[in-house]
């Protein structure tokens, strides 16, 4: 048993943390701040992933011929340290990296990987993931926006909703049912959508904490050419759960980001009072910022042992389902601290609100919960 | 970085699994002994020496098998597992590294290897007794395993500063009391000594008196991840096979969704205790001791794991005769050792600011 990381690894990291110091302004972080509501934050971060891409930095994970790198797992989880410790801004197109491009590279034709990938990790190209609608939440695979073949041509009629990026976009992976006579899971495709295509509207769509990431897109009689499937057709499904075999340091964010917001709530706390007594003195606070100290150290430690497992030929069990759902409630607890201590903070009243999605967003705790019990612990299904 | 069991850890987790199922079960083994005050037999003692059990801690110069911490972490969550009552922590981890890490001289490493000596130490926490000469007086809480051991060590303040002492638990001048506490599978003494015939061992300065403390902690917290690890799995069983309203339990979202509560708990403490084991030998000794401070931190949330068993079990799990009860005060009994899980909170949230305040200084 060997926790440490080996020496090429550290070397790999000294670069990486080197290039971020040289090159990551506080312009950059700031903008990070503004996104969702600034439209100069967007300008800025888009040309923060272009120079990230254009160094070598971005989508570290992927083959080089599509504009990564080909790091190894170990420098992934790196990767995912150092920049997120940094506080590099999580790339635009997030979403498409981690979600869409496993598809395209599993799916695609060599023009759609070559001419597509470089320019989502440079954010050229905004891309967005058309899945939820307004009666397809948990439900994702009841969707039904329709897709009815008509000559060369799709013609998409629907809705979308939880777009994110959604009226930003120039590419969307849009879900729609092609069979509406079979069983749900089997009557699904996958298309590539030009957003700009006529009958496509885009409205923002403004969250509890005034915010718009995410935008509800609706389609009138879109026009989509045949070959924009990604898939075979019917095979949505299948597209939809393609992982990606070389990313799978993805959960080292989610430890290293809430290792940051604790490190961040801690200065907030030093300097404050109560009742003229230093908070970071109160036994109280101490404990609460311990357990949540231990937790953190755990998920880290947790993401760790499923990494091994992919690594070494273990057993990852569920550690996926079950990070993502302890992250969320982390990121609920230390947001509450936060607020229950500096309650007029702007900013930490905005993430006391924002991080009820954290349980929300990817698929509910709830849901996550169903999965393990009946997939990892062996449970009956009702 | 890989944080898998080598097959030589498996081969010894499956060795120490079969023996303890073929020895000494809950029902025919740990059960009769809830009342005795030693919780050991000489036959089961033997076969744990024979399959190297006893001696997995102590170096091959003394006849012992030379292994890490984490091997220890194997053969400890084996032995929560199987609510093994008998004084193994005290004698295999506590003693023998208390040994090892002061440098004591072997003579006692070697019978603690093949069995014949059975160790246990006082005086890790709390107030500590005074040499006077070759003697020692004073009080010891909570010691386990007294009443089972040949050989009582005990870290004591001497003229030539802290030591290691070695006092024999049946002479003149030690009286041994039972001190009754929650789990009845692990063996607890209140020691008065009064002007007993000592022999010091070694200096225990205060780095080698906190390693030793963390490493005990640490093995602690092993056996309790295996006694929650299997009341989870027996709870998780049951609701498979417990029907109500016509269907398994199991089948109801709320009570999946205490079966992944436990899990998490289950997963999220073994992450944290492996990293533990690995570091008692492995880290620079603040993380070593960061690493102790979290697993006791952690010990009231993953004693919830045995709340949260018992209500899946329901009516059945409150009884005496389900084993349920016993996995549940095995965990209270760890919730309570060396202090309540607040007080650890406390600590990490102190270490957190100031290692936070470092990193700004710098």
């Amino acid at each position: 048993m060997d926790f440490s990381y080996p020496v090429e690894v550290e070397q790999f990291r000294k670069e990486l943390r080197s290039w971020l110091s040289a090159n990551l302004t506080d312009d950059v972080k700031d903008a990070d701040r503004r996104r969702g509501r600034d439209p100069d934050a967007f300008d800025t971060l888009r040309a923060w992933d272009a120079a990230v891409a254009d160094a070598g930095w971005g989508a570290v994970s992927w083959p080089q011929e599509l504009g990564g790198r080909g790091a190894t797992v170990l420098e992934q989880l790196v990767y995912a340290e150092e920049t997120t410790r940094a506080r590099a801004p999580v790339p635009l197109n997030v979403i498409g990296m981690n979600n869409i491009a496993p598809a395209i590279m599993h799916y695609g034709t060599d023009t759609q990987k070559r001419t597509l990938l470089p320019r989502m990790v440079r954010a050229d190209d905004i891309w967005c993931q058309g899945m939820s609608e307004p009666e397809a939440g948990s439900d994702l695979a009841s969707l039904r926006t329709r897709a009815v073949r008509d000559g060369d041509d799709f013609v998409v009629n629907g809705q979308k909703v939880w777009t994110s990026l959604g009226h930003r976009a120039d590419w969307c992976q849009l879900y729609v049912r092609t069979d509406p006579e079979a069983s749900k899971h089997k009557g699904i495709s996958c298309l590539i959508v030009d957003m700009r295509l006529p009958g496509i509207e885009a409205r923002p769509l403004v969250t509890l904490n005034g915010a718009a990431d995410f935008a509800e897109v609706f389609f009138n009689d879109v026009r989509v050419r045949a070959d924009a499937l990604l898939g075979p057709l019917d095979a949505g499904w299948q597209v939809a759960t393609t992982t990606l075999s070389h990313e799978r340091a993805g959960a080292a964010r989610l430890y290293a980001q809430i290792e940051v917001q604790l490190a961040d709530l801690v200065a907030d706390l030093a300097g404050h009072t109560i009742d003229d007594r230093p908070v970071l003195e109160d036994r109280g606070t101490l404990r609460r910022l311990g357990d949540l100290a231990v937790r953190i150290n755990y998920l880290e430690l947790l993401c760790k042992r499923s990494i091994s497992a992919t690594l070494h030929g273990g057993d990852a069990l569920g550690s996926a389902s079950l990070a993502k759902s302890v992250w969320a409630e982390l990121g609920q607890d230390l947001a509450a601290l936060a607020y229950d201590v500096l309650g007029t903070n702007e900013r930490w009243v905005d993430r006391r609100l924002s991080t009820r999605s954290l349980t929300i967003a990817g698929g509910t705790t709830q849901i996550t919960k169903g999965i393990t019990a009946t997939r990892v612990l062996g449970l009956p299904r009702k | 970085m890989n944080l898998e069991l080598t097959e030589e850890q498996i081969a010894l987790r499956d060795t120490v699994r079969q023996f303890l199922a073929e020895k000494a079960g809950v029902a025919g083994y740990v059960r009769p002994l809830l009342d005795d005050s030693t919780g050991t037999t000489d036959g089961v003692w033997r076969g744990l020496a024979d399959i190297g059990a006893t001696g997995v801690l102590v170096p091959h110069e003394h006849n012992g098998a030379g292994m890490t911490m984490v091997e220890a972490g194997v053969v400890a969550e084996e032995l929560g597992a199987a609510l093994y009552p008998g004084p193994w922590l005290s004698s295999a981890v506590a003693a023998a590294r208390a040994l090892v890490r002061t440098g004591a001289d072997g003579g006692l490493l070697a019978g603690i290897a093949d069995g014949t000596d059975i160790a246990t130490v006082g005086g890790l926490s709390g107030h500590r007794p005074t040499a006077n000469g070759a003697t020692l007086s004073g009080e010891l809480a909570a010691v386990p395993d007294v009443a089972a051991a040949t050989v009582l060590l005990v870290i004591a303040d001497g003229p030539d500063g802290v030591g290691l002492y070695s006092v024999d638990p049946l002479s003149d001048g030690v009286t041994a009391t039972a001190r009754s506490h929650v789990d009845p599978t692990h063996k607890l003494f209140d020691v008065a000594l009064d002007g007993a015939a000592a022999k010091r061992l070694a200096d225990a300065p205060n780095d080698v008196v906190d390693a030793l403390t963390d490493d005990v902690i640490i093995a602690r917290a092993a056996d309790a991840l295996g006694a929650a690890n299997t009341v989870m799995n027996l709870a998780i069983e049951y609701a498979k096979v417990r029907r109500q309203f016509d269907q398994p339990i199991g089948s109801f979202q709320a009570v999946q969704h205490l079966c992944v509560d436990m899990y998490e708990s289950v997963e999220l403490a073994r992450s944290g205790i492996i990293h533990a084991l690995w570091a008692a030998d492995a880290a620079k000794p603040a993380d070593r001791h960061l690493a102790a401070l979290r697993a006791k931190a952690f010990a009231g949330r993953l004693a919830s794991v045995g709340d949260t068993a018992i209500q899946v079990f329901g009516g059945i799990g409150f009884t005496w005769e389900h084993d349920a009860h016993l996995y549940l005060k095995r965990l209270l009994g760890w919730s309570a050792y060396l202090g309540a899980p607040d007080r650890y909170l406390e600590e990490v949230g102190t270490e957190l600011v100031s290692e936070l305040d470092r990193k700004v200084l710098q």
